[in-house]
């Protein structure tokens, strides 16, 4: 076949347009509330916009809205006027919006398209008719805007999260439109990755050859970059626009109350209230066994830092655990490199590490479903009253309905762990499986204690609604309402927090306070600093080895990582963090 | 956290990973039907032969890879053979002599060598699917398609984004699995476990779709089916290679019918 005409003349770079939205507002098709309401703002031309609000404040559908997905490409209903440029997306067809608009998205697996470097950023290219010539030109420019000159040939496959994700940025660059959207575009990522997509994003805003939209929660990174800022709330409703230096106090305060993130130049804090709060009852708690542990006799937990003495708070011990990478991947890499941990009960441990450390096989293995090549796993159940204290076990060992007593993993995709048709049913199914209060299955007052669980996990009002339906806060909840009624030894958690706003976040650590309460064992695999401080023990894995385990203010004020500044990004390093100084 | 095994490529530059994958796929398609259309099993075994001399010679594959990548299809290989000379009617024909007995069963010479033809047209096949696909990546067969044989930019580009996601789909299906073993639903007995992979296959459903989705609105909002006649940045072409692996797979595959043993 021979080259087709080019769409737009080579090289030609579609200049960076202003924003106006004036009574902006979308309902999307089958829903009766608006996803964004009312918005009326101006972005000049050339500028970075920085849109915070809370989960389900409308921030994705402002996204879609300024590449005109919405309206040309999902059904639903448009009010209002949005200008982008000399253009009114609502009137423009969905093909002239896409030569000058680029949308980032979340996941960086769901936007690549091809299994070659180069191939992936001409898709755009070939898709936009450009010719070979000027492709052949403009890829490898692209390429090299992100930082990734050299990866032509690379497979995508094998690129890391940080990597794969500014190809994406490169696949939207080499188009070269004049508005760059981001919707959380380091959402999925580790700490490394995320400052080096900041620090491309960086680069691009000094040149102002594109205006950008930046949505995001890691807003410590991301509020340097803002000029201009967009506040909404959780019915999609805007509560301020204004230049990033420049809001309003009663703006912060209301945005706050929304649930959302707010950076800490913005509250003056130290740290953010979710975190303040978690830190205060830390304090609590370690005041309350101070004073247990003057009043008891001597044999009880003498030490802090996760090595009591009791030997009967050993809930979970791994020694030497080696664990290979299935053969013909990745060379001889081992997933995890004689790792030893050893957990007790009512302590919360935050794994951490960048990706590929070996963080999910170090929870898998202690859940039993990978078993080590060498050492082992071992571990037991909290002892009931008046029981006597089991010996550990080998969990790979274990029946199904005896490590469900031992054990719970919440995934950072939950949905991928349902198995009933409604929220009320997904509770009954695993009190049942651990031979808990809805023995009989036959409704009635068995569904009082699914109820109880799923109102006090803030579902009560979801209990016939179909998991699947839910929110990914409101799935996380319900993962962890399933376990209420028979609550593990030990919680595993993979990035519990993952896409959850300020409130979302607090929900979660206030219903993972109740379970330690009881004596529960919690592993949080997290990329998020801002959980550390709610934590009694930060473990730190690199390349499959402990390269860390101690407090998590020793682990702020130095990170066993270089660069160090990612892994405390929005926590105040030093004094402030330390639960001393706090008070309740 | 990646279980799967890596993707076999070609670690080196070789005759076939310069040919199109349109014309592989057609001399494949040649070896197939040849492998197909007789009982006789010296005709998969001249080709097994053969398959295995060029990928050796001129895939580019890493040859100490693919023992092992094969290795799960010789269960399926062994039980194909074993049960096909069990089953075969020729063990019925009171003509025939009988080889072996084992209990009731009689076990007759051509029933043998029916089952061995089975399985070796199994290998067969695997080995031919090697040389056809695995000298150059999924995207260059899309492109050649699309480019040679003008197969629909929607059905390729689609199918290959499909082929990109499928390990995707593999991971999910394990994690489902540990979901439920940990939650202690998983299945006790044959039927309950049966039931289950429907439950476990609802999910990995779900989630692909979802995931679907989300590929599918990526690639409209970078302009794919917006209406313009796509232009391609790799361009492909029909040269005397392919016309050459084309004519060498046909010569082959009549030696392999036609000539007398």
């Amino acid at each position: 076949m021979t080259e087709a005409p080019a769409g737009r003349p080579s090289g030609a770079a579609a200049a960076p347009p202003s924003i106006e939205a004036t009574g902006l507002g979308w309902t999307y098709a089958g829903r009766r509330r608006p996803a964004i309401e009312g918005l009326t703002f101006r972005l000049e031309a050339g500028r970075v916009l920085l849109v915070l609000g809370p989960s389900g404040s409308g921030k994705s559908t402002l996204a879609r809205a300024l590449a005109g997905l919405v309206p040309h490409v999902q059904p639903g209903s448009w009010q209002g006027s949005l200008r982008v440029g000399e253009l009114e997306v609502a009137d423009t067809p969905a093909r002239l919006l896409g030569e000058r608009i680029g949308l980032v998205f979340q996941d960086p697996d769901s936007q690549l398209v091809m299994t070659r470097v180069d191939d992936e950023v001409a898709f755009g290219l070939e898709n936009r008719a450009w010719s070979r010539t000027e492709m052949t030109a403009r890829v490898p420019l692209a390429l090299a805007q992100v930082g990734l000159s050299g990866f032509e040939h690379r497979s995508t496959v094998t690129l890391s999260g940080g990597e794969k994700q500014r190809l994406a940025i490169a696949d939207i660059l080499a188009a070269r439109p004049g508005l760059l959207v981001l919707d959380e575009p380091t959402a999925n990522l580790d700490p490394p990755g995320m400052y080096s997509v900041f620090e491309q994003l960086a680069v691009l805003a000094k040149r102002r050859e594109h205006t950008i939209v930046l949505i995001e929660h890691r807003l410590e990174a991301a509020l340097p970059l803002a000029d201009d800022v967009l506040l909404m709330d959780d019915g999609g409703h805007q509560l301020a626009f204004a230049p990033a230096g420049a809001v309003g106090r009663e703006a912060v305060e209301l945005l706050d109350r929304s649930g959302a993130w707010v950076p800490r130049a913005w509250t003056g804090a130290g740290t953010s209230r979710a975190v303040e709060r978690a830190t205060a009852r830390a304090v609590e708690r370690a005041k309350a066994r101070a004073v247990e542990r003057a009043t008891a006799p001597a044999s009880q937990p003498a030490a802090r830092g996760g090595r009591p003495a009791d030997p009967s708070a050993l809930l979970v011990e791994a020694t030497g655990v080696r664990l290979e990478y299935p053969a013909d991947t990745s060379g001889k890499r081992l997933a995890l490199d004689a790792v030893s941990v050893a957990v007790h009960s009512g302590e919360r441990i935050a794994l951490v590490g960048p990706n590929g450390a070996g963080k999910s096989s170090l929870l898998f293995a202690i859940a039993g479903l990978l078993r080590p090549a060498a050492g082992t796993v071992r571990l037991r159940a909290l002892p009931r009253n008046g029981e006597a204290v089991e010996p550990l076990r080998d969990p790979s060992r274990l029946r199904s309905s005896e490590i469900a007593a031992r054990i719970g993993l919440v995934f950072q995709d939950p949905e991928l762990g349902f198995v009933a048709g409604t929220a009320r049913d997904e509770v009954n199914a695993s009190a049942r499986a651990a031979g808990g209060r809805t023995g009989t299955g036959s409704g009635g007052p068995d569904d009082l204690g699914a109820d109880g669980a799923l109102a006090r996990f803030g579902l009560g009002h979801l209990a016939a609604e179909v998991p699947f339906a839910l929110s990914q806060g409101e799935q996380r909840r319900l993962s962890l309402a399933a376990l209420a009624l028979r609550p593990p030894a030990v919680l595993l958690l993979d990035e519990p927090t993952f896409g959850l706003d300020r409130r979302g976040t607090e929900a979660v650590l206030a219903l993972l306070d109740e379970g330690r309460t009881a004596g529960q064992a919690q592993i949080l695999a997290t990329h998020d600093p801002r959980l550390l401080p709610a934590c009694d023990r930060v473990v730190a894995l690199d390349r499959g080895r402990v390269v860390f385990d101690g407090s998590p203010a020793a682990f702020l004020a130095a990170p066993p990582f270089e660069p160090a500044e990612p892994w405390r990004d929005g926590v105040a390093p030093g004094p402030a963090s330390t639960p001393r100084t706090a008070v309740p | 956290m990646s279980v799967l095994p890596a993707a076999l490529q070609p670690t080196r530059d070789a005759f076939l990973t310069r040919t199109t994958p349109a014309a592989r796929l057609v001399a494949g398609v040649v070896w197939l039907v040849a492998s197909v259309v007789t009982l006789d099993p010296i005709v998969p075994v001249r080709l097994a032969v053969a398959a295995i001399v060029v990928l050796w010679l001129w895939s580019g594959l890493p040859m100490r890879r693919i023992p092992g990548r094969l290795a799960p299809l010789g269960f399926a290989v062994l039980s194909l053979t074993v049960f096909s000379i069990l089953l075969s009617s020729a063990n019925g024909d009171r003509t025939l002599s009988t080889v072996a007995q084992i209990g009731p069963a009689r076990i007759t010479g051509p029933a043998i060598s029916a089952g061995i033809a089975v399985g070796l047209r199994v290998v067969v096949i695997a080995l031919t699917t090697l040389l056809v696909f695995g000298p150059s990546d999924p995207t260059r067969m899309a492109d050649s398609l699309v480019q040679q044989w003008h197969v629909p930019d929607r059905f390729a580009y689609g199918t290959l984004a499909a082929v990109r996601v499928a390990p995707f789909m593999a991971g999910d299906w394990a994690t489902i699995g540990a979901a439920r073993r940990l939650r202690g639903l998983a299945p006790r007995g044959p039927v309950a476990r049966v039931r289950e992979a429907g439950g476990r296959l609802l999910v990995m459903l779900v989630s692909s779709i979802r995931r679907a989705e989300r590929l599918a609105l990526a690639m409209d909002a970078r302009g794919f089916d917006s209406g313009l006649r796509r232009t391609h940045f790799r361009e492909v072409r029909t040269g005397w290679r392919d016309w050459l692996t084309i004519a060498a797979a046909i010569a082959v595959a009549a030696v392999a019918l036609f000539v007398p043993r």
